[in-house]
This record gives structure tokens, C-alpha cells and sequence, in this order.
């Protein structure tokens, strides 16, 4: 994010939103660290536990802002992501009008829905790195590129920190695909705005 | 007045005839010219053309009759169209087309063939003396049973057991030509080298290491044909040269470090390359071939190296290119010339270190192992990666929001020898084939690492029983079911191309050739 926009947005709602079960909490968990332990600003979280953690649709409301935050829970978010078909039709609406609107491509169906969107395979891409459960890593590292709200650097060293020891290689491969992925994205929506689609 | 040779080609008929009134008169006959008196024009290859210019000639002049007047009837016409596609290749070797010139005379033109002459020398005098230094005629080293000894070594090839597991897996030898990688090496080891099937064997071998890949014993059997090439060239022996040995001269020519190639002038603006990058776009030979077969085949192996770039682009890489680049040397360590290989490989890898470059990548199968492999085998030592440009596709489109979109084609793969079975990377190009969706690939029944060669390698020893299992491999691709074959070396694609021209089994030979990184090239998009 430019100096220009973080100064114009200095407070940013995001809601992840999931299956229990696909690291939702936790991914919300590492965006918040990332954001106050390595980007020094304040960020809350709010996980919805109860019947939702076993099986059905499941969130975590995080805020980032640069001053303190007196009022965690997100009503509307400025970016929401949607890793479960049941999550994006519970959440979906509630997305700002100029929203970022996040989701994986295979779980979730838009329908008639023809908001901008940003969609990747990332449970595909777990299954193919052979965990299925690094998918919110993917998640987080494709987040992190396309909306800029946490800078990279603490983005991966929040992940180093909060997953299980041992595994940090693995799931920093993880982020980064999701972060070139959303990397790539971007760049072709850039080739195809100046008019540039094939090679 | 410095030494100046122009050789002069002159065909027996109207030509000479003119120029015989030339000499009868004593008329001033520029002394740089040397005469060669030919039965016909259309007699002079592309080779012979270009042989003249391998040996240091700074000009080149063929005459013939006119159109129409040759007596053998289409002589001129020949002549018109080797000249023509020399004329291609000097340019692209930046020797200068107008080196070499073609014109016609009648008996009584005598007057008009002097004022050629002068013209002509005056205007290659323009040019300057020709860059090449011929190469030192060495004497043949004819000590050859202890340097056999040494290569049988070298290679192990002791380990043979006679099994005959290489001849069961053969292209050639399954192609009915009566020839045994076994029985070689048992006769190379038994000191028989004087004997002429021994010679020939060694002359006819693809190359292609499936026997090596066969071989229960490790006995690496396309290396050890490579070295014994080596040692029956340095005892003076002729090799099996196709095209006249036009290649094998081509490179050597640029063997001389005063020759500076146009290899990139024919590439279009669209194409974005950097001076400055650390990476460098090594394309290969490729613009030769095309030029050289322009009138045979029809082959377009150039765009390979444009769409080569053209896909580098489109990830944002714009790679360095060397302007004056030369071949990597392949063919001539191939074919026996391991003096001239090496020093291509000196003058390459000092140009390449001068251009500050951390990687090579190149599109051409032969370049990758020659580069990577075949460079510091033979002590030349390399300063910077080589990488093949499937393995930078690979990494770039696994980044995501690519697609392919084209037309819905049944695909069948030829793999290159090179890149599936001596480099051992036969996952690259499937990898790529695996991405293309709306595709369909189906697999032929040897390939692989066990793929069947497309027919020749190093332009060496093409014959009858090359174009038998060319024959069997493309029946094998049109078995699949496939509409489309597709290859990942210019010389598969000029290769199986060569076939499907025979005239009695050419129509049920036919398939669309296309090269795989062209393919990718027109179907890329970003999703």
C-alpha cells in the first residue's frame, strides 16, 4: 500500500471466512501479529467460536488500524475472504461497496454475482504441495500481495512464528505461492488494462 | 598488394567459352581470381560454395549460362537458388552477402564477362579481406591404436558382455540397417579400426543414446562414437557428412574470432530485449537452417527463438541476446572436430562473461547439453548458470493466473535426444504439455527417455535406412490419433519434415509439425 493510501485508510476491516477446521482463526491470528509485531500498528481480533467451529461457517474479524481500536468487531469489512461456499454467502453481503473481495476458486461459486473478485486455487495448490491444511497460508501470502495491508517481510515472519516448529519451511513455501500467485495477478490485470493479453 | 583470393567457379560451356577469348587476347584478367572449370553450375552446392569461404576465400563468383541455354536444362536454375541461399547465410554470418555473386554468359559475351570481373573484385576488394583464418592443415596423427586404447578406457567400454540389449533397442538397427553397437565396440576393442564396416558403424551411429540407456553394464556408447569420430579425424579419414558437410563448415568458419554473426538481425521490433540484463537468451542456429532449407522443407525453426523471447517477455524478463552470437558447437564435437568445438567454446564463454551474464537460457536442446554439460566436460570452465527456457515456464506459470486458449488438437510429443535422454529431463517439456488444458496429449509407445530418434544427429551418415524409422516414427505419431506433432528441437522439426517430403509414402506420412514453445507462445494469456 502507497503512503498515499495508508494515510487515507489508516483503518482497515477484514473478515476471513471459512470452514471450521481450515485454519481460519489462525490465519486471522497471523495477519493481526503480522500487523502490530512487525508493521507496529494495532490490529484486534475476534473469532466466532460455537457450533460454527465444528464444520459450518466460521470467521475471524480482524482490524488494523494506526491508532488504537476502540471497538473490535467488524460490521462491514473492507476485505473479506471467503475459503467455503457457506461463508461467502453469509458474509458476502456484507462487503463494502469498494471492498476487496477474496476467495478460492474452487470452493466458492459467485453465481449471479459479478463483483471484482480475486480468486485462487489455494486448497488446490495445498493439495499439490501435499497439505491440504496450508491452504490458509496460501490464503494469507496471496492476501498480503493483492491488498498490501500487512507488508510481506512481517507477513512471513508472523507465519515463521505461529505455526507448529518444524513445519516453518513448508508453510513459508506455502505463503509464498499464494504471494506470487497474487503477484501474477496482478500483473495481468495490469498487461490486459494497457491492452497486453497474450505474449 | 596484399594477398586477395577470389575463386572463380566457371561453367564449361557458355561461360568458358567467353572467357577462353579472354585469355586468348591477353586481356587483363584480374589476378586475384583462380578458376576452377566446372562441368555446370547447378553442379556447385551450397557446401562447395560455402567450402571456399571455410578456407579463408574472400570472394566467391559462380557462372553459368543463361536461363533457359544450360544444357543439362535446369543447371542455371540450381545455381540460381544455392547461390541465393549462400548469399542468405554469409549475410547472417556477416561475411557479406556480396561476397559471392552469380551471373550468366553467353560465348560471345567476352567483353561483358571482363567488365563482371572487374567489377566484381573491385567491389569484394570494397568489402575488405575475408575474417576467417582457414584452418592449419595439420598432419594426421596415425598413432591411433594407443589413443583407441585410451577412449575404450575412457568409457569402459571393456564392460561389454556381448548382451545385445543395445542392438535389441536400436532405432537404426531396428530399422533394418545391419548394424551392432556391440559388435563395434567388440571390434574397435579387438583392434580391427582398419576395417571399413567398423568405419562406416562408427560413422552411422545416431548418437542418441538409447543404448546407453539400454546398457545393463553403463557402457556409454554415444560418447565413445563421439571420441572414435574424434580419432578417425585426426588420422585423416573423411567423415559421413550430410548436406556436403555444409554445416560442419559453417561452424568452423565461425571458429575464427575476426567473423562477427548477424545472428538477430532478421528479429522484429516487437521483441524487447535489455543490453544490460544478467540473463541472456541463447537461441542457437536456428535462422541458418532456415535459410538453408528455404526451398526444400519450408521450415520455420527461426520463430522458436523469437517465440522463445517473445514468452520470456511476457513474464517481464527481457534477457540479454548476443548480436554476434555463435553456434555452441554441437555438430562439430559430434562429428569428430573436437579441436574447432573447443575453440567455439572459448571464444562463447568469453563473450558471455564480457556481456556480465549470471544465466544462460536457451530453447534449443542441443545448446542446453553442449552449454551445461558439454563445456566443462571438455575443460572449458562456464561462469554462469545454464537453464532450459521450459524450466523458467514452469516456475512462472506454477506463479498462476495463466491460461492457454487455442484450438481444441490432439497432441503427440517427439522428445529430443538431447534434452529426454542425455540431459535426462524428460519432465520438462510434459510438464509444459500437462498445463496445455483444453489440449489433448496422448503419448506415442516409445517415449521418453525411451523415445525414437528423429533420424539423425550432428548432420552425420543420413541414408536410406535414417528415413526407414523416420518413416516408422511418424506412422507411430499418426497412431495416436494425434493431429498435431509436436517437437522441442529445430532438427526433429527439419528431421521428420525431411520425410514427409518422400515422394511414394509422403501422404501417409503427413502431420503438422509445430515446435512447442511456439505453441505456448500463441496460446499464453494472462487468466
Amino acid at each position: 500500500m502507497t503512503e498515499t493510501e495508508k494515510g487515507k485508510a489508516e483503518k482497515t476491516e477484514i473478515i476471513i471466512t471459512g470452514f471450521g477446521g481450515q485454519g481460519i482463526i489462525l490465519a486471522g491470528r497471523i495477519l493481526g501479529k503480522a500487523a502490530t509485531l512487525g508493521d507496529h500498528r494495532e490490529s484486534t481480533l475476534v473469532q466466532s467460536y460455537g457450533p460454527e467451529s465444528r464444520g459450518g461457517a466460521c470467521s475471524a474479524q480482524v482490524t488494523i488500524s494506526d491508532s488504537p481500536i476502540p471497538y473490535p468487531y467488524v460490521r462491514n469489512p473492507d476485505i473479506l475472504v471467503c475459503m467455503s461456499q457457506g461463508g461467502y454467502e453469509k458474509f458476502g453481503g456484507l462487503l463494502r461497496e469498494e471492498g476487496t473481495l477474496l476467495i478460492d476458486r474452487d470452493l466458492v461459486r459467485m453465481g449471479e454475482d459479478d463483483r471484482p473478485r480475486f480468486a485462487i486455487p489455494a486448497t488446490r495448490m495445498a493439495e499439490e504441495l501435499g497439505r491440504k491444511m496450508m491452504a490458509n497460508i496460501i490464503m494469507l501470502g496471496f492476501l498480503t500481495s493483492v491488498t498490501g495491508v500487512v507488508s510481506p517481510r512481517a507477513a512471513r515472519d508472523a507465519v515463521a512464528e505461529s505455526v507448529p516448529k518444524g513445519t516453518e519451511e513448508m508453510n513459508i513455501t506455502a505463503f509464498n505461492k499464494g504471494f506470487d500467485h497474487g503477484a501474477a495477478l496482478l500483473k495481468g490485470r495490469r498487461k490486459k488494462a494497457s491492452g497486453k493479453t497474450g505474449a | 598488394m596484399p594477398e586477395f583470393k577470389v575463386i572463380l567457379f566457371m561453367c564449361n560451356w557458355g561461360p568458358h567459352a567467353a572467357y577462353q577469348e579472354l585469355q586468348d587476347r591477353a586481356a587483363e584478367i584480374p589476378p586475384e581470381i583462380q578458376m576452377v572449370r566446372i562441368p555446370c553450375s547447378g553442379r556447385i552446392s551450397k557446401a562447395l560454395l560455402f567450402k571456399a569461404f571455410e578456407m579463408g576465400a574472400d570472394g566467391v563468383l559462380l557462372l553459368g549460362c543463361e536461363t533457359g541455354t544450360c544444357r543439362y536444362g535446369t543447371g542455371t536454375a540450381t545455381a540460381l537458388k544455392n547461390v541465393e541461399d549462400t548469399r542468405g547465410i554469409l549475410a547472417l554470418l556477416g561475411l557479406g552477402a556480396d561476397r559471392l555473386r552469380f551471373a550468366s554468359f553467353m560465348p560471345d559475351e567476352a567483353e561483358a564477362l571482363l567488365e563482371f570481373l572487374q567489377t566484381a573484385i573491385s567491389d569484394i576488394r570494397a568489402i575488405g579481406p575475408s575474417p576467417v583464418t582457414p584452418p592449419v592443415k595439420r598432419s594426421p596423427i596415425l598413432e591411433e591404436a594407443e589413443t583407441i586404447r585410451q577412449v575404450v578406457a575412457a568409457h569402459d567400454v571393456y564392460a561389454c558382455q556381448d548382451c545385445g540389449k543395445c542392438s535389441s533397442a536400436c532405432s537404426l538397427t531396428l530399422s533394418g540397417k545391419p548394424f551392432s553397437p556391440r559388435a563395434i565396440a567388440g571390434a574397435v576393442i579387438n583392434g580391427e579400426i582398419a576395417s571399413q564396416a567398423v568405419r562406416d558403424g562408427i560413422w552411422s551411429c545416431l548418437t542418441c543414446g538409447l543404448c546407453y540407456d539400454r546398457c545393463p553394464s553403463a557402457v556409454d556408447f554415444p560418447l565413445f562414437i563421439r571420441d572414435m569420430r574424434n580419432v578417425l579425424s585426426n588420422a585423416g579419414l573423411p567423415g559421413f557428412e550430410a548436406h556436403g558437410g555444409f554445416f560442419q563448415s559453417l561452424m568452423r568458419t565461425m571458429t575464427s574470432p575476426g567473423v562477427r554473426p548477424r545472428h538477430y538481425e532478421w528479429l522484429s521490433g516487437d521483441i524487447k530485449t535489455d543490453h544490460k540484463s544478467k540473463i541472456l537468451f541463447f537461441g542457437g542456429c536456428a535462422p541458418y537452417f532456415d535459410i538453408f532449407y528455404r526451398n526444400h522443407l519450408g521450415v520455420e525453426t527461426a520463430r522458436i527463438l523469437k517465440d522463445a523471447i517473445r514468452l520470456l517477455n511476457f513474464f517481464d524478463i527481457y534477457p540479454q541476446i548476443l548480436e554476434d552470437e555463435r553456434c555452441c558447437g554441437h555438430d562439430l564435437l559430434w562429428s569428430g572436430d573436437r579441436e574447432s568445438f573447443r575453440k567455439l567454446a572459448r571464444l562463447n564463454v568469453d563473450r558471455i562473461r564480457e556481456a556480465g551474464v549470471e544465466e544462460v537460457v536457451t530453447a534449443c536442446p542441443e545448446c542446453y547439453r553442449t552449454l551445461a554439460t558439454d563445456y566443462p566436460a571438455e575443460g572449458v570452465e562456464v561462469p554462469f548458470r545454464v537453464v532450459h527456457l521450459f524450466e523458467i515456464l514452469d516456475r512462472e506459470i506454477e506463479k498462476g493466473a495463466v491460461e492457454f486458449k487455442g484450438p481444441e488438437q490432439i497432441l503427440t510429443f517427439q522428445d529430443p535426444c538431447r534434452l529426454s535422454r542425455l540431459e535426462n529431463r524428460p519432465e520438462l517439456p510434459r510438464k509444459l504439455l500437462a498445463r496445455l488444458e483444453s489440449w489433448d496429449f496422448r503419448e506415442m509407445p516409445d517415449s521418453g527417455r525411451g523415445a525414437i530418434c528423429c533420424g539423425n544427429t550432428a548432420w552425420i551418415g543420413c541414408d536410406a535406412f535414417s528415413k526407414a524409422l523416420q518413416a516408422k516414427r511418424l506412422r507411430q505419431a499418426r497412431e495416436t490419433g494425434s493431429d498435431l506433432l509436436v517437437t522441442a528441437c529445430p532438427k526433429c522439426q527439419i528431421h521428420l519434415k525431411c520425410a514427409m517430403e518422400d515422394p511414394f509414402q509422403g501422404e501417409d506420412l503427413q502431420m503438422t509439425l509445430r515446435d512447442l514453445t511456439s505453441i505456448l507462445a500463441d496460446a499464453i494469456q494472462w487468466a
